[in-house]
C-alpha cells in the first residue's frame, strides 16, 4: 500500500532540513529507511504506526506542517532505543525534542497539550528557584491544564484531572511521600544570568555574533 | 573513602528514602557520600524538550562545584540526573566554544575531569574491593526478582562512554549475585516506563507499565528491582492502576536495589523506610530475614 503522493521541492525543503539538523545534531540524511527505530519504538503502539523513520522522511521532504505536528512528537517519551539501535547513528528522539521547540516557535498547538505544559512547568521550575519544587512543579502545571480546560469549554477534564490528581496526592501524603518543605539553590542566579546573556546573543542579527 | 554525591530533586522529595538508604548503605561500604554545595536542578528530560543550551548549562554548574572541592568521582543515583550530567560533560568535552560559553557565567568553572559515575558503578567497585562480603548478614532464598533498569540508565542521546552493555546490561545482576540472588532473566529490562508521561499522558505510561508488568509476571518474578527514581515510583504508585487495566491481580514490590543490599546486610525495612512504599515490601524483605549465612 502506498501513502498520497507528496510533493517535492528541493528549494523549500533544504532549509527546513538544514534548520532541523543542526538543532538536533542529528545527520538525517544517513537514513536509509531500515525501519530498525520502527521495530523498536517504545510508543509504536499509541502513534497509529507514525514512526521514527516517517518522521525523518517527512522532514527531508520539506513536510514542515506534518513534521511539526504529529503523534510520535508528541507521544515520544525520549526513552532512545530508536538512536541506539540506528545502524547511522540518527538520534531520532533528539528530533522530536527539536521539532518540539520549533513547534512552540511557530505557534502550533501540541497534540498533547499536557505533555508540553509539564516540560515548560518543570524547566521552568528548576530554573525559578534552582530546584524543582515537586508541589510548585504540579501546582504550575495544574494551572495551565485547568486554564485550557477552562478556555476550551472542557469542564469534566478539569474535574477528572483535579480528582487523579488529589487521589495520588493523598496516597503520596500517607506515604510521607510528599515532601512539604522548599527547596532553592543560590546558583540559579548564575544560571538565569548566563541564560539571558545566550538568549541575546542568539537573538542578535547575523554576523554580531562572536 | 569520599567521593561527591549529587542526589537531585527526586531525592530529596518523593524519594526520599533513596537518599536515605544510599549515605547508609555507602557509609556500610566505607564510602561517605559527601553532597556538593548548593546544587541546581539537572533539568532532566525536560531541559532537552525546552532549551538546548540550559540542558547543557544546568549540570555543567554542578559538575563545576565537584571538581572544585576537589572530588575525583561524582556519584548519582537518579538515572535521569546521572544521563544528563555525563551528556553535558561529554558535550562540553566535545565543544570547547560552549563550555568556554557556560563557564563565564559560573563562580567555579567547570573543566571536565571528574568521573561521573551511576550508583551501580560505585556497588560493583566496592563490591571488588571486597566491602561488602564481610558486611553480608543475611542470605535470601525465595527473592525472585527481575531487575529493571529503564532508559536513562543505559540509553544517552549523545556517545558517551557507557560501563554497561546497552541492550542487555548486567550492573544490577552483579551486585545481586553479590548477595547471593540469582536475578530473572527478562525482555523488559530496560524497556521505557514512560518516566513524566505518568503525569501528562496516562494512557501511554498505563500501556507500557503494563507491558513491563506481564513480562515480569510471565517470568515468575516476585519484586522488580530498580535504581531509577522515576522508574521506581511510576511502577510503585500506578501499580493498581495498570494492572487493573489489564486485569493482572498480583502486585509486586518495587526495590530500590539499596533496599536488596541493606536487608542483606541485616538493616531493617523499617530504618530504611521501605515502609513508604505503595506496594507494600516490608513483607518480603522480612519473610527472607531469618536466613542466617
Amino acid at each position: 500500500m502506498t501513502g498520497p503522493g507528496l510533493e517535492f521541492t528541493p528549494e523549500s525543503a533544504k532549509p527546513f532540513l538544514q534548520e532541523v539538523m543542526e538543532r538536533s545534531g542529528q545527520k538525517l540524511t544517513a537514513c536509509y529507511q531500515c525501519r530498525r527505530c520502527a521495530a523498536g519504538c517504545t510508543v509504536g503502539d499509541e502513534t497509529g504506526f507514525f514512526t521514527p523513520n516517517i518522521l525523518i522522511r517527512n522532514v527531508i521532504l520539506g513536510d514542515r506542517e506534518t513534521a511539526l505536528s504529529n503523534p510520535l512528537v508528541w507521544k515520544c517519551v525520549s526513552c532512545y532505543t530508536c538512536g541506539t539501535r540506528c545502524p547511522n547513528d540518527i538520534q531520532t528522539a533528539r528530533i522530536t525534542e527539536t521539532l518540539k521547540k520549533m513547534a512552540k516557535e511557530a505557534h502550533i498547538d501540541p497534540l498533547q497539550p499536557k505533555v508540553a505544559a509539564f516540560h515548560d512547568s518543570f524547566l521552568e521550575s528548576g530554573l525559578r528557584w534552582g530546584r524543582v519544587n515537586e508541589m510548585e512543579l504540579m501546582g504550575v502545571y495544574e494551572c495551565r491544564n485547568i486554564l485550557r480546560d477552562a478556555r476550551d469549554g472542557n469542564y469534566d477534564a478539569i474535574i477528572d484531572e483535579l480528582k487523579g490528581q488529589a487521589r495520588l496526592g493523598m496516597a503520596m501524603f500517607k506515604l510521607k511521600r510528599m515532601h512539604t518543605g522548599f527547596m532553592m539553590a543560590k546558583g540559579r542566579k548564575e544560571i538565569k544570568a548566563l541564560y539571558k546573556k545566550a538568549k541575546q546573543r542568539r537573538q542578535a542579527p547575523a554576523g554580531m555574533n562572536p | 573513602m569520599e567521593i561527591a554525591y549529587y542526589p537531585g530533586c527526586s531525592l530529596k522529595q518523593s524519594s526520599a528514602l533513596y537518599d536515605l538508604q544510599s549515605r547508609r548503605i555507602f557509609s556500610e561500604l566505607g564510602v561517605a557520600l559527601k553532597e556538593i554545595e548548593d546544587w541546581n536542578c539537572c533539568g532532566a528530560t525536560s531541559a532537552g524538550k525546552v532549551d538546548d543550551f540550559l540542558a547543557m548549562a544546568m549540570p555543567a554548574r554542578n559538575i563545576g562545584i565537584a571538581e572544585a572541592a576537589g572530588y575525583q568521582e561524582i556519584v548519582i543515583p537518579c538515572s535521569a540526573c546521572y544521563s544528563r550530567t555525563l551528556v553535558a560533560q561529554q558535550r562540553l568535552a566535545d565543544d570547547a566554544r560552549l563550555k568556554a560559553e557556560v563557564n563565564t557565567g559560573f563562580a567555579k568553572k567547570m573543566n571536565g575531569g571528574i568521573k561521573v559515575s551511576s550508583i551501580l558503578e560505585v556497588l560493583i567497585a566496592r563490591i571488588e574491593a571486597g566491602a561488602l562480603k564481610p558486611k553480608l548478614r543475611r542470605k535470601f532464598r525465595r527473592l525472585k526478582p527481575v531487575c529493571y533498569y529503564g532508559c536513562m540508565q543505559t540509553r544517552f542521546p549523545y556517545t558517551v562512554p557507557v560501563p554497561d552493555d546497552v541492550e542487555n546490561p548486567q550492573g544490577m545482576e552483579t551486585v545481586l549475585g553479590a548477595l547471593g540472588v540469582k536475578a530473572i532473566d527478562w525482555n523488559h529490562k530496560t524497556f521505557c516506563c514512560g518516566a513524566s508521561a505518568a503525569v501528562n499522558d496516562p494512557e501511554t505510561s498505563l500501556n507500557l507499565m503494563g507491558r513491563i508488568m506481564t513480562e515480569a509476571i510471565d517470568r515468575g518474578a516476585n519484586c522488580f528491582v530498580a535504581t531509577c527514581p522515576m522508574c521506581q515510583l511510576n511502577l510503585d504508585a500506578h501499580q493498581d492502576a495498570f494492572c487493573r487495566r489489564i486485569g493482572i491481580e498480583e502486585r509486586l514490590p518495587v526495590f530500590f536495589i539499596t533496599e536488596v543490599i541493606g536487608a542483606a546486610m541485616g538493616i531493617s525495612p523499617e530504618s530504611l523506610q521501605v515502609d513508604r512504599h505503595f506496594i507494600d515490601g516490608t513483607t518480603l524483605l522480612k519473610e527472607l530475614d531469618g536466613d542466617e549465612r
